[in-house]
């Protein structure tokens, strides 16, 4: 009885993580999406350096398109990416390169990947559909003074991930996360902090992700600025065409 | 051993000169094999390593010959089951005309995957650029360098580099300075980086990549994704581990191979003909002490046991002294068989470091005592039959018996009737190699009678020109044939090698020529790279549109080339506009009519084949061809087979149109233009220099500096035929020296007594010089019989297994009377030291010898 008990407990306790999740992602969806990115990247040998782009996104969680073109350094303004996300795979990427006047596609083919010299690999920016993982709560901390849900998520079989299980913190009152733990075998490989967390326009966003790698010992922090949800934004601005454009 | 110890190593010590001139044969044999084949594996060892390096944690590269691939298929491979990461690929070899005036080889790569692959771990440079593939791509100009390239042309962060690209001359800067790792050493060092969608741009190769290396899901059995992916792309793609590249380069320059092997084998063979002279001579000077021997009480056993462990030092001594010399001349071969091969065959690598295989020099030192103990086996054997008594009877012993003389001749005669069957009866390869064998052995089983007649026939002159001196030397002659054919033989396989590689190369010269004048008859060409043979880069079909337009130019014919594997061998493809080809350079059909076979492959009904690939894949008018393009199978018949030389492994023509149309590429190599009437090539280059200077890289070749050209390569081809020519002359005049140093020394007691009643020293110095004539003579009037047939034999084995090419029979007249000063100038300097042996040695001595 006892151990039939214990069973519907865990069952119990393993909907709620995904619950959790599901309602955290539903919760501050929104069906489109405007900012300017700083991104600094922090070396270990102190050179550090900083990008700057403008970001437009629109359609729901896991289905959304997003151009991101990148306005400083000189070296790379005008250097635009395209990302089609998909439920059932890797997002399609594309990026414009306006010094060579042409397009080329950006094979997510190994994901582990860092992206573009940042500390954030591809597979960190994805959109994370609940579907792919299994979840399970860990049990409640406090993070930085606020009451938050330990859960644990494990890629699914089906589902190729360079970690072996990511931990997260999701912010009790408002269903936020606040940080993440990815691990390759038991170490943790990345962290991921959310910080200055605020409400845009309703939506409740960290204006600040500060992604740690704990084996390169290396530190990535993208900003965000001018944050606009639900703005209009067509979605002809998300096709091959604009993006050879340049516009 | 003891045996050994105490009579052959005395015999040794005091025959040195005769025991170093023994084993000169074998060394020569043996230091060519060793320093040529060691050449050619030190640069295939180079290509695999370069391959290596630059393949990294590649597990699959896959290909489609050179014609590349469209850049879709990158996606496809992307997205196949199994596909950890798969990356595109451009390799070019550039000369970028910097300090060190080398080669740099070109890895276009896409940074955003690749680093998963290969490791860019970099010691200088901007970290932004370094770390982040973003901002290299993102400035096309952006060039990765190694340490050793940066410092052999003192280039540092941020120096430029100019490069010709496709679109004219592009600045490139160095962004980067990787450190010293196992993929910079790739290409001797010299190796740059580049962004694979830059590199498009800069060698005109359209949206297509040369390769896609890949490498596959960890615990994927890598087999099984090459399986697939080979069925996915079908079979106009190569799916294969980076070492089957090595392979491919491998069976491209197998022919240079061939020629080293059989360059070897040829001086070995002749160096035989030296041990067994010697030998022979040898057993006969060491009768008597047989002779005590065997009165001793030694078997015949041991006698012919002592004579062939004497050959199987020797052999060992001569090898290793060749393996240590071949090693040495390998790296001065090594140091331009990588460029000439680049000239040869378009794919260039250099060879820093020796890559001495220990199998190889296990085997040719094996070689060397196996042939050793093959050319002493008979006098060996000669040695156990001495019969006591008769052996410590003083007198010479240089006599072939009649009987003996009736075997050979016999044997001969029954070896030529098989051979006669082998070349009549039968297409076997076995038996015509076969055959050529028996040949050699029939001729020299008749050379002691050849020999014979020859010196009673010349007999008479000699004693017209120096009556007392020429019937001496002659007679010398005549009463030794066993001396006298074991340096006849040798010299007459000489000749007759320098016959049949002479007759052949005159033969090439004159079909190359021949096919030149008709093939190469257009005023000018254009192309897109300073060497034919180097297709890196192209021009696209616009720069065809712009030619046209140059005042002055009668048609503009448009080429495009490149090799692509047919049946696992690298053949060639010339994809051209066949109705312009049959009304500029009209090549007549060997195998169809030309008519009908230009007008269908016009219409793209079928494929052209040169003569050579007809031959060596069996391939001929009628008979289906299929052809693996990126589109599929592409099955056309033969239409027809011209003479054409373009490529050693056989020359696939086709139309343009069905090249277009089945490997979606339009891009083009040459451009062959045709002038008006009173159009100067001067002109005409002034207008295209002034409308494409600083927009377009292009080389302009004028009829003459195309001709030039290939030429050059032929030259440069038969350079190698040059070695061979100088090997077997310089072996040919080692057996002279050996023949009559061991002929002094065996007539030293006559020599002595006919000083001793009053002859000269002038006239025994020259007596030994007409001896040494006369065996020049001899062997150049044998050797020129045996080069009849060996020239017929090479002809048809370059026709059967080489390179296809069937070529005329032509005697080389000329050779052969070049020959007559060259080897009756080497006899004489041959016989300068051993005649003033003869004459410089103590009298007494002389006459108390034996």
């Amino acid at each position: 009885m006892s151990k039939y008990a214990l069973l519907l407990a865990v069952a119990a306790m393993a909907q709620d993580a995904r619950q959790i999740v599901e309602e955290s992602q539903k919760r501050h969806r929104s069906s489109s999406q405007r900012y300017e990115g700083v991104l600094q990247v922090f070396k270990p040998n102190g050179k550090n350096s900083e990008k700057r782009w403008q970001f437009s996104r629109v359609g729901n969680y896991g289905e959304s398109k997003a151009l991101l073109r990148f306005i400083a350094p000189p070296e790379v303004k005008g250097v635009a990416l395209l990302i089609v996300n998909h439920t059932d795979r890797a997002s399609d990427q594309w990026m414009w390169l306006p010094e060579l006047q042409r397009d080329r596609r950006v094979a997510l083919q190994d994901r582990s990947t860092r992206f573009f010299g940042t500390d954030f690999s591809y597979e960190d920016l994805e959109e994370r559909d609940v579907e792919q993982s299994d979840f399970k709560m860990l049990g409640e901390e406090t993070v930085e003074g606020l009451a938050c849900w330990k859960i644990e998520s494990t890629p699914r079989k089906t589902r190729a991930s360079q970690y072996a299980k990511v931990v997260m913190w999701i912010r009790k009152d408002i269903y936020f996360p606040v940080r993440y733990e990815m691990y390759v075998k038991d170490q943790v490989l990345r962290r991921l902090h959310y910080r200055r967390i605020e409400k845009t326009q309703g939506v409740w966003s960290a204006l600040e992700l500060d992604m740690e790698d704990l084996r390169r010992k290396g530190r990535t922090v993208l900003k965000t600025e001018k944050l606009q949800y639900n703005v209009p934004v067509k979605e002809e601005m998300f096709t091959l065409q604009t993006l050879r454009r340049g516009e | 051993m003891k045996l050994i110890k105490l009579i052959s190593w005395q015999y040794a010590r005091t025959h040195k000169l005769r025991s170093l001139l023994t084993m000169a044969g074998i060394v020569l044999g043996v230091a060519v094999f060793v320093g040529m084949h060691t050449a050619n594996q030190s640069v295939m060892a180079a290509f695999s390593k370069t391959v290596n390096r630059i393949a990294g944690a590649t597990q699959l590269q896959i290909t489609a010959g050179e014609a590349g691939f469209d850049e879709e298929v990158l996606e496809r491979v992307q997205a196949a089951p199994g596909v950890r990461v798969a990356v595109p690929v451009i390799e070019a070899v550039v000369n970028l005309n910097l300090r060190s005036q080398s080669n740099i080889l070109i890895l276009a790569v896409d940074l955003t995957g690749d680093r998963s692959l290969r490791d860019y771990t970099l010691e200088e440079g901007d970290d932004t650029v370094i770390e982040d593939p973003l901002v290299f791509i993102a400035q096309p100009d952006s060039l990765m360098a190694t340490r050793e390239f940066a410092s052999a042309n003192q280039l540092a962060i941020n120096s430029k580099i100019t490069l010709d690209a496709m679109d004219g001359p592009r600045t490139f800067t160095v962004r980067g300075i990787m450190q010293s790792s196992g993929l910079t050493s790739a290409f001797g060092g010299n190796l740059a980086i580049m962004d694979v969608y830059a590199a498009q741009k800069v060698f005109g190769r359209g949206r297509k990549f040369d390769r896609i290396d890949l490498a596959v899901n960890e615990g994927e059995p890598v087999a099984a994704v090459q399986a697939r992916l080979g069925q996915m792309l079908g079979p106009g793609f190569e799916v294969d581990p980076p070492s089957a590249r090595g392979k491919q380069f491998e069976a491209l320059s197998s022919v240079y191979g061939a020629m080293a092997n059989l360059t070897s084998m040829f001086a070995l063979f002749i160096g035989m003909f030296i041990i067994y002279n010697s030998f022979a001579i040898a057993v006969t000077q060491r009768r008597s002490e047989i002779g005590i021997l065997r009165a001793l009480g030694a078997s015949r056993g041991q006698i012919q046991t002592l004579f062939l462990a004497e050959s199987a030092l020797l052999g060992l001594a001569g090898a290793a002294a060749g393996v240590l010399f071949g090693l040495l001349i390998a790296r001065g071969i090594s140091a331009s068989l990588g460029e000439f091969l680049g000239e040869i065959y378009g794919v260039a690598q250099r060879a820093d470091e020796i890559a001495s295989d220990p199998k190889l020099l296990l085997g040719a030192l094996a070689m060397g005592v196996v042939t050793s103990l093959i050319a002493a086996w008979i006098p060996a054997r000669g040695a156990a039959q001495v019969d006591p008594v008769r052996a410590l009877q003083k007198g010479r012993y240089q006599i072939l018996s009649a009987g003996e003389n009736r075997v050979r001749r016999i044997t001969a005669f029954a070896l030529l009737g098989v051979v006669v069957f082998c070349l009549f009866f039968t297409q076997n390869r076995i038996a015509f190699y076969g055959g050529y064998f028996l040949t050699v052995i029939a001729g020299l089983l008749l050379v002691p009678t050849a020999a014979a007649w020859l010196s009673k026939a010349l007999r008479p002159l000699m004693k017209t020109l120096a009556p007392v001196e020429g019937t001496l030397a002659a007679d010398s002659l005549i009463q030794s044939p066993r001396r006298t054919s074991g340096a006849v033989s040798a010299l007459a396989l000489s000749i007759s090698l320098v016959i049949a590689l002479g007759g052949m190369a005159r033969a090439s010269y004159d079909a190359i020529n021949e096919w030149m004048r008709v093939a190469f008859n257009p005023d000018m060409f254009l192309t897109a790279t300073q060497n034919i043979t180097d297709r890196s880069f192209r021009f696209p079909v616009s720069f065809a549109d712009a030619v046209r337009e140059a005042p002055g130019v009668r048609v503009v014919q448009l080429v495009r080339n490149g090799r692509l594997q047919y049946n696992g061998g690298p053949v060639m493809f010339v994809a051209v506009e066949i109705a312009k080809l049959e009304r500029e350079s009209f090549l007549p059909a060997v195998e169809g009519d030309s008519s009908t076979m230009y007008k269908r492959a016009a219409a793209g009904e079928g494929f052209i084949l040169s003569d050579n690939f007809a031959q060596l894949y069996n391939v001929h008018l009628g008979n289906p061809l299929t052809l693996n393009t990126p589109n599929g199978a592409l099955t056309l018949p033969v239409v027809g087979v011209v003479r054409d030389y373009s490529d050693q492994k056989g020359t696939v023509l086709m139309d343009r149109a069905v090249f277009i149309k089945n490997w979606n590429d339009d891009s083009i190599n040459i451009v062959r233009l045709y002038l008006q009437r009173g159009v100067t090539v001067e002109a005409t280059r002034q207008w295209l220099e002034q409308r494409f200077a600083g927009k377009t890289r292009f080389f302009i070749f004028t009829n003459r500096d195309l001709k030039a050209y290939v030429t050059k390569i032929t030259d440069q081809w038969f350079g190698l035929t040059y070695i061979q020519l100088f090997v077997a002359v310089l072996v040919a005049v080692l057996g002279i020296i050996n023949t009559l140093t061991v002929s002094i020394t065996d007539r030293r007691r006559e020599l002595g007594v006919l000083q001793a009643v009053g002859a000269l020293r002038n006239q025994v110095r020259r007596t030994i010089w007409l001896e040494a004539i006369a065996i020049g003579v001899v062997g150049l009037l044998i050797g020129f019989l045996f080069g009849v047939v060996a020239l017929y034999y090479t002809i048809e084995m370059s026709a059967r297994d080489f390179a296809g090419l069937r070529l005329e029979y032509t005697y080389p007249w000329g050779m052969s009377a070049a020959l007559w000063p060259v080897i009756l100038g080497a006899a004489l300097l041959a016989a300068l030291a051993p005649a003033e042996q003869a004459v410089r040695g103590s009298l007494v001595e002389s006459l108390e010898y034996e």
